[in-house]
């Protein structure tokens, strides 16, 4: 079964800017860095791997948010790929920044831009 | 061979969002050597943060949402929102003075076992009423019809609560309250609380964190409780971490804990009266120097994964070298913290031999490379129901979750609820 999808996927093209104000809205950090359409190959089976693995546990098992832990599936892909880019600097922007950051460090840019298409859109 | 879900990660999950479903799969139920067969139900879904329930014989379920409030749900299926959390909208009245942040909020819920006649429930909630803000026990009378609370007594005002954010993870206000609310067989009330991040809570005599409270329906100290001196009466137990589960020994009477470990050992603990469970996470002592924000609770290295024994040794759950006469675990999760959250026995002929065993609901972490482990394990006692005899992963007829209560039902069926939303049914047969 192919697990490639092809998908438009809002790309945020991160810079020092963003990751210097840890506490931009998405608003804000959009301003800052400026968004670009981009035609993505979406690996979303290696996306769900991801999510399985690193994402589920805390954020539900459809990215509901549980706990102290937000919900994400009503998020945008770039809203995600922006705080995951700044988790994985090591950078704390929030109480469970720790966490994420232990998981973010292991992404390449290529599973960032999988698993923020996968957890926005999968759960609609 | 895996069991098969109908939970997909994919979108037709959303069919099942709906309120009140009972959704029946016998098709899935295991068979195995070693487990009972299940069946699963789902009860309730769409929920937000379902934290604790409780049920009269007849299947009417008390059930507690983290950041909304307090509902009951009939023998018939009719839902009715009786309690709200601040200004939740849809609850026939609210405490304007409860709230919830981070992991607080509404907790733990309890039928007096008189309700019959009394018709009092106990719910443990936070609150904003003092400053700084407090957990509270209140109890409450629960209209005849079941539709409203009324006469909110607080029975306990004075559960720490984290009021700051610190840096440690899981760091933002409101952590580790406890939460438990259960009643034993001599009808005596008994909340878990948690040491708020807090480095002196723990051991401290009059702080009511970290502590397991025995008292009655008034919020009286039973009077055999026997904390050292100079404690507040109200101590059975002190010296915990963050008790979420407690649950008391079908045939010894004995109240059993099970407790969310640091990075290491979650812990299940046969609580002795005035027992210490050696949870100490000050700065500057046991051979420790300063930690950050003075609680070296997630010490040594606490941003990164590190050996589990090496960090037990650094900070133990249970310090038998600074308390040598604290209480013993009788299981530490291999060594693991999975995120151990609440506990109950199994009831009934249909169980097998899981007949009055314990359960343990895992809700999984899977940081620093330990295994996430969402799961329900069965602990079977020794014959002397002293000791931990051996434990069994349930093998779920569903998708796994972070299983934030279990709970015995009168129908014989154990209730399960995830933070994801969802409140299970769990039928043994197939």
């Amino acid at each position: 079964m192919s697990k490639f999808y092809v998908l438009t996927a809002l790309m945020i093209i991160c810079g020092f800017a963003a990751r210097a104000d840890n506490h931009a809205t998405e608003a804000t950090a959009a301003e800052q860095t400026g968004t670009a359409a981009l035609e993505q190959e979406v690996d979303l089976e290696a996306a769900e791997k991801i999510f399985r693995k690193s994402c589920r546990a805390c954020h539900g098992n459809k990215a509901q948010g549980a706990a102290s832990y937000p919900k994400l599936s009503d998020k945008s892909p770039e809203y995600i790929a922006e705080k995951l880019e700044i988790y994985r600097s090591g950078e704390k922007i929030g109480p469970n920044s720790i966490l994420m950051i232990s998981h973010a460090k292991k992404l390449s840019d290529e599973d960032i831009t999988n698993i923020s298409v996968y957890v926005a859109t999968a759960f609609d | 061979m895996g069991h098969v879900t109908s939970f997909s990660a994919l979108p037709v999950a959303a069919a099942l969002l709906a309120g009140t479903a009972i959704w029946s799969s016998s098709a899935l139920a295991q068979s195995g050597m070693n487990t009972t067969n299940l069946q699963h139900e789902i009860v309730l879904d769409g929920l937000e943060n379902p934290w604790d329930m409780a049920f009269l014989e007849d299947g009417t379920m008390l059930f507690t949402e983290k950041c909304s409030g307090l509902s009951v749900r009939l023998p018939d299926g009719v839902v009715k929102a009786l309690y709200g959390v601040g200004e939740t909208e849809g609850y026939a009245s609210n405490g304007s003075d409860l709230f919830c942040e981070g992991q607080a909020g509404m907790m733990g819920v309890a039928f007096d076992p008189d309700f019959a006649d009394n018709r009092r429930i106990y719910v443990y909630s936070t609150s904003n009423m003092s400053d700084p803000h407090t957990n509270r026990l209140m109890r409450f009378t629960l209209s005849e019809d079941f539709t409203e609370v009324s006469d909110r007594t607080d029975i306990v005002d004075d559960v720490p609560y984290k009021m700051a954010a610190s840096n440690h993870p899981f760091g933002g206000p409101g952590a580790h309250n406890g939460g438990r609310v259960r009643f034993d067989a001599n009808g005596h009330l008994f909340l878990t609380t948690g040491d708020t991040h807090n480095g002196q809570v723990p051991q401290s005599p009059t702080m009511m964190g970290s502590k397991v409270l025995r008292i009655d329906t008034d919020g009286n100290a039973i009077a055999d409780n026997s904390p050292p001196d100079g404690f507040d009466t109200r101590t059975y137990t002190y010296g915990h971490r963050n008790v979420q589960g407690i649950a008391f020994h079908p045939e010894t009477g004995a109240a059993i804990t099970a407790e969310h470990g640091p990075w290491h050992s979650d812990e299940i603990t046969i609580l002795e009266n005035g027992g210490n469970a050696g949870w100490d996470p000050r700065p500057n002592m046991a051979g420790r120097g300063d930690c950050p924000d003075g609680y070296c609770g997630y010490s040594p290295n606490q941003e990164d994964g590190m050996n589990r024994y090496e960090r037990a040794a650094f900070m133990p759950m249970t310090d038998f070298d600074t308390y040598p006469d604290a209480m013993a675990p009788i299981w530490n999760n291999n060594g693991w913290s999975q995120g151990t959250s609440s506990a109950a026995f199994l009831k009934g002929d249909a169980w097998g031999d899981w007949d009055g065993a314990m359960v343990v609901g895992i809700m999984g972490i899977g940081f620093g490379g330990t295994p996430i482990g969402q799961r329900i394990d069965v602990i079977q006692f020794n014959d002397d129901n002293t000791d931990v005899e051996d434990v069994t992963e349930m093998t779920l007829p569903m998708e796994s979750g972070r299983f934030r209560s279990v709970v015995m039902g009168p129908d014989g069926s154990l209730y399960t609820s995830i933070d994801e939303g969802t409140i299970y049914k769990l039928t043994p047969g197939g």
